[in-house]
């Protein structure tokens, strides 16, 4: 097992924890540990909450936060984003392929069924070029390590990857909270982001308009993610919009303001798909505004994410990734995937069902750490469950080697203590080039040996630092 | 800013408002009760019979006591202007439109909140009651604070000031209406009595009780208290003060949208009405129906605030 802090022995720190080591001999348990609690005060005081479906009773909850900071060195940043940009350039590629001459198909890289047959494939965008040509402009690349130089990527998020808010939230109650760490560290700022967000969708709706006019569409104060989405449109100083704020007026997309209409030119979705055009998707949906698809297909409008990016975010589909960044970008690919069976081929699914008490199996749509299988920590019964539903529909799962992720201890009730991490990172996308905000959102799994990291699952976030060297 | 956002700052600052107008009231019961309790005037019932939702505590409690009455119009869900629910909606108002706040001024209303849904989760008692109450006041002078201090004065804020001072305007016509027959010239000798505690009372609960002490160095005279309730320039919860406030923000949202509003009218209109009473009639009005017309006006300028805007 590798752990960020300490090298092999637990006696010692890694380097990029040098400093930090010193600084946690000189704090006493006790105060640190108030300290913790304060941080949970500001968060409940600032409201960032998130609702959990279907829970009643304590509708807004925290999501934890831990006070230990994760720290990467520059050096290996530089690698990690390298990897990254490479990755999302090659997303990006492929979205446009299949969307239009679908030459990666004609090669015999990926089967047409796999496209042309999923679910997140949306026929509605064939022969249709975004703005720019940018079919993902907000991206978020999971990433776990294993060992010193191993760093993998678990999945890619090419819908509408959440977790950002948290990311300058955590920054910012730690800064408060210990600001002496950031008087002797140098840490990478993080800070701009909304800024390089709000340039990243005026740039890319150029096409539209020379100066857009922009806002983030929620789907409403009962979403999980309502905070993030007004934290966006707060920190970028645009409007925050429901699909019921949108009307059509010849073509257009209008709001009505308290001084009149006003056209939109660039609306940054923060609802899925299905939901977005009652007229065009789903006919029950109230989330989303009936024309506007049709107003983007005409070019009056600019989506981001770009309706059908979801195809990228496809667990068979990652299984491909390799060989889709060596077609697009002509280069092997800098950052690993997980080693991926695909079940809906034959002899990867016996081996599956052979070794599920090995794996991680996991449907090719889940998110949120939902619907998977992880068959180590499995009871006999839940395998035995698992099998039944996987046999029944085989092309719906991938399996993964359970991997051992890295560990980097926790506040704990016992003091510190190891817990596995994950990493998101978040991209940026404008015509001009692919931002990577240094670090990301640090989700750790708080339940000791525990390997699902997602917050609806128990897990917590940490304050991520990229360390100038 | 959306038409619906619009409606959400106006309504924000307007249930913000009513729930510290109802801790004033009854902050002022409460003094009152204390002083007076040998008395069988039954102040607290008389709250909840003004209140337009004593059906529903009748449903709920079976008398009027002071333990009950607290609770009904602290922390009953089912009583739609109790302060527990006005802070929801308020705090739900908020979080629609937090895009629009400084963080401090979030920041403040959402921990009203929390402390609001923390003590008044359990039964409110006579013990804890005062603190109770003066947090619920402290809350909002913290986010009036905050506002003022750290909001651009445009037309959000304008917004927000429109939600307060309709309110507050509301809420002192109607204090003044329901105890009008004790503010009467005649009043001190309808009873033969001048009816003190209940003066007191409707000062304190519009938080005028010293400052009306001061000014008349303790004069109570009840055509004085309904003069400086309806008309004084710097008492900030006169009728006067609250339209000149209406008035004015009205007139900065007409420049900023470059639009004459029948709001806007209507608000200049009530201003010059109000500045003229106050003069020529040296306060010889018909207090009944002068008041009865004001709390109608108010209601039609909440309309065409909401037409005017979009909400």
């Amino acid at each position: 097992m590798f752990d960020e802090m300490h090298i092999e022995d637990g006696s010692l720190p890694r380097k990029p924890y040098k400093e930090l080591y010193k600084w946690l001999s000189t704090q006493n348990y006790n105060q640190l540990s108030k300290k913790a609690a304060v941080a949970e005060n500001i968060f409940r005081r600032i409201g960032i909450t998130f609702n959990v479906y279907g829970n009643k009773d304590d509708q807004e909850r925290l999501i934890p936060f831990d006070i230990i900071p994760r720290i990467i060195l520059e050096e290996e940043w530089r690698r990690l984003e390298k990897g990254i940009v490479q990755r999302v350039a090659a997303i990006n590629a492929f979205l446009s392929d299949v969307y239009n001459k679908q030459e990666i198909v004609k090669a015999g890289i990926v089967p047409s069924e796999l496209i042309n047959h999923n679910k997140a494939f949306l026929p509605q965008m064939c022969g249709f070029k975004p703005p720019g040509n940018i079919y993902t402009h907000i991206v978020g690349i999971d990433i776990v390590r294993t060992a010193e130089n191993d760093f993998f990527v678990l999945e890619d998020n090419a819908r509408v990857p959440s977790g950002v808010s948290y990311m300058i939230e955590n920054r910012t109650t730690m800064k408060h909270m210990f600001p002496e760490l950031f008087a002797t560290n140098k840490v990478k700022s993080i800070a701009d982001y909304p800024r390089q967000l709000f340039e990243a969708l005026s740039k890319s709706g150029r096409e539209i308009c020379e100066n857009p006019t922009i806002a983030v569409l929620t789907p409403g104060v009962h979403n999980s993610a309502y905070y993030e989405h007004s934290f966006l449109a707060d920190e970028m100083g645009v409007e925050l919009i429901q699909g019921t704020d949108l009307e059509l007026d010849g073509g257009n997309i209008i709001i009505n303001t308290t001084a009149g209409t006003q056209k939109v030119d660039v609306i940054y979705r923060r609802i899925d798909d299905e939901y977005l055009d009652p007229l065009s998707f789903n006919p029950h949906s109230l989330l989303g505004s009936p024309g506007i698809f049709d107003a983007y297909r005409e070019k009056r409008l600019m989506l981001a994410n770009a309706p059908g990016s979801g195809i990228a975010d496809d667990k068979a589909v990652y299984s491909y990734m390799p060989e889709i960044i060596k077609f697009y970008m002509g280069e092997k690919p800098i950052l690993n995937n997980i080693p991926t069976w695909r079940c809906s081929e034959k002899s990867s699914l016996s081996y599956v069902i052979e070794n599920l008490r090995e794996l991680v199996v996991k449907e090719v749509h889940g998110s949120g750490g939902y619907g998977m299988l992880v068959g180590p920590t499995s009871s006999n019964r839940e395998i035995a469950s698992f099998k039944r539903k996987l046999l029944r529909n085989p092309s719906n799962y991938i399996a993964q080697p359970t991997l051992s992720l890295s560990t980097v201890p926790i506040l704990s009730k016992s003091g510190l203590a190891p817990r596995h991490v994950d990493l998101r990172p978040f991209v940026l996308v404008s015509p001009e080039d692919i931002k990577v905000t240094a670090g990301g959102l640090t989700r750790v799994a708080l339940k000791k040996g525990s390997l699902v990291v997602n917050s609806s699952q128990g897990g917590g976030t940490k304050d991520t630092w990229v360390l100038e060297s | 800013m959306l038409g619906r956002h619009g409606n959400n700052l106006y309504w924000m600052a307007r249930y913000l408002e009513r729930s510290e107008n109802n801790a004033r009231r009854i902050q002022a019961t409460l003094h009152h009760y204390l002083s007076h309790k040998d008395e069988d005037h039954d102040e607290w019932g008389s709250i909840v019979a003004v209140s337009g939702f004593h059906d529903t505590f009748n449903l709920s409690y079976e008398n009027r006591s002071m333990t009950n009455v607290i609770n009904f119009l602290l922390r009953d869900r089912k009583n739609l202007n109790s302060i527990a629910v006005l802070m929801s909606n308020a705090r739900q108002n908020g979080r629609s439109v937090r895009a629009y706040l400084t963080q401090e001024v979030w920041q403040s209303l959402n921990e009203c909140w929390i402390n609001c849904e923390y003590s008044l989760k359990r039964q409110v008692s006579i013990q804890n009651l005062p603190i109770i109450l003066e947090d619920i006041v402290k809350g909002s002078s913290l986010f009036r604070g905050s506002l003022y201090g750290t909001m651009l004065h445009n037309d959000i804020f304008n917004f927000l000031r429109l939600g307060t001072f309709i309110e507050r305007a509301d809420n002192t016509a109607r204090a003044i209406n329901e105890k009008y027959y004790l503010l009467l010239e005649t009043a001190t000798t309808i009873g033969g009595q001048e009816d003190k505690p209940q003066w007191e009372i409707l000062l304190r609960s519009l938080s005028a009780w010293r400052s009306f002490n001061w000014l008349k160095t303790g004069r109570l005279k009840p055509n004085e208290i309904s003069d400086f309730l309806i008309f004084d320039k710097r008492m900030p919860r006169s009728i006067f003060f609250c339209v000149k406030e209406l008035k004015e923000n009205l007139d900065d949202l007409a420049v900023t949208y470059s639009k004459p509003y029948d709001s806007s009218e209507l608000s200049n209109k009530l201003f010059s009405d109000l500045n003229v009473s106050s003069v020529a009639n040296e306060n010889k009005i018909d207090l009944r129906n002068f008041i009865s017309n004001l709390i109608i006006q108010i209601n039609t300028l909440n309309q065409k605030i909401s037409n005017d805007f979009n909400f």
